[in-house]
């Protein structure tokens, strides 16, 4: 750093010293990075004339001018959030309901949704209710099936034994044999063992 | 004091739908047909909702937004969250425009104010064709309002069920004015 800083010092005196005014080596250290307090004087200088000239020309042109500020440039040049930059031009605060017709579209609106929900929920009650029905008639007539089933077995045996006992014999072993099976009485009992 | 926003009053009003039908528009309806007309507006106050005569309303900004207690008639009020609930001093107007009701039995009726739930039991009448979840109006027999509640289950299959069981969960009874007697009108 310092030996470079050294040598522009020295190149500038050395410019300077040089006396060639309008040359364009005595302008050039001028635009470099290294700041000076001899700088802004003349860089201060230049705008005034332009400014001037400037509003002359607009004048004359009766072109308007705008200010930074309203063509909404960011004070800083980076991306903003969407949600973060605040929307020109737009009321601050709240908006207030307070005129009839729009009350009016709101509970229009409102309404209309609850009477749809309303509706679907009283659909979907009937159909559950029919599904409900329904499974309790077929609930109902396997019940009835199964009792016609029984009833006719019942009568089956019934009439069994009636024929069995016109016949006479071995009525009192049959009827033992029948209380004992209780419900499954159509089976016959074989006898698996004999001794002979 | 101020007017409801947009989404506050769709907010309000998907609740009074709740347990009104399409009459509710006689609530913001003018009161004579004339074109300055008084009408009824909704208005917010320390996040309590009041239901309340334009001109009253304008007469109360004049008093001191901490010095005003209370006008016109609480609906109820508005949570942090942003929802809507319902006080049992909403319950004239609902009655007005219910559209669903419950009538209780004499015996029905202390139980109820008492802050318990519907039994079957105590039921006299129901609207018929009301579904599950519903919010209905409860009455007493001689059809004086008591509170509202939501229905436990639709008007077909409380008909199953037995003498104990819930058909309406209670959600407000006048017997709130003296167990809420602290609560229901402070400002706190």
């Amino acid at each position: 750093m310092a030996p470079s800083r050294t040598s522009t010092v020295k190149s500038k005196h050395a410019t300077n010293k040089s006396g060639i005014r309008n040359s364009k080596t005595s302008t050039k250290p001028q635009s470099d990075g290294v700041s000076k307090s001899k700088k802004p004087k003349s860089k201060g200088a230049p705008p005034k004339p332009q400014k001037g000239a400037s509003s002359l020309a607009a004048l004359k042109k009766k072109r308007r001018i705008y200010t930074e500020k309203e063509l909404g440039i960011p004070a800083l040049n980076m991306i903003t959030p969407v949600g973060v930059e605040k929307p020109k031009g737009k009321k601050k605060g709240k908006v207030f309901v307070d005129d009839r017709e729009s009350m009016m579209t709101i509970l229009a609106m409102v309404n209309a949704d609850k009477e749809g929900q309303i509706e679907s929920k009283m659909m979907k009650a009937r159909q559950m209710e029919e599904i409900r029905e329904a499974r309790k008639a077929e609930a109902e007539k396997r019940q009835e099936m199964r009792k016609s089933k029984l009833d006719e077995t019942k009568e089956g045996i019934r009439k069994k034994r009636k024929r069995h006992s016109s016949s006479g014999d071995e009525d009192k072993e049959n009827t033992k044999q029948e209380a004992a099976a209780g419900t499954k009485p159509l089976k016959p009992k074989k006898k698996s063992v004999s001794f002979a | 004091m101020r007017p409801l926003t947009e989404t506050e009053t769709q907010t309000l009003f998907a609740k009074l739908a709740n347990y009104t039908g399409n009459s509710l528009k006689n609530l913001i309806a003018p009161l004579d047909n004339s074109p300055n007309a008084d009408r009824y507006v909704f208005r917010l106050h320390q996040s309590r909702c009041y239901y309340v005569r334009l001109s009253l309303a304008n007469l109360a900004t004049s008093i001191s937004r901490d010095k005003l207690l209370s006008l016109g008639t609480c609906l109820g009020k508005f949570t942090k969250t942003g929802k809507f609930r319902l006080h049992i001093t909403a319950l004239p107007i609902l009655a007005e425009h219910a559209r669903y009701k419950v009538w209780v039995k004499a015996n029905g009726e202390m139980p109820f104010l008492y802050g318990g739930h519907i039994v079957k039991a105590h039921v006299g009448r129901w609207s018929e064709d009301c579904p599950e979840h519903q919010g209905v109006v409860v009455y007493s027999m001689n059809d004086t309002p008591l509170g509202f509640g939501v229905t436990a289950r639709s008007t077909q299959e409380a008909r199953r069920l037995d003498p104990t069981g819930i058909t309406c969960f209670r959600q407000a009874d006048c017997g709130e004015y003296l167990r809420d007697e602290d609560s229901l009108f402070a400002t706190s």
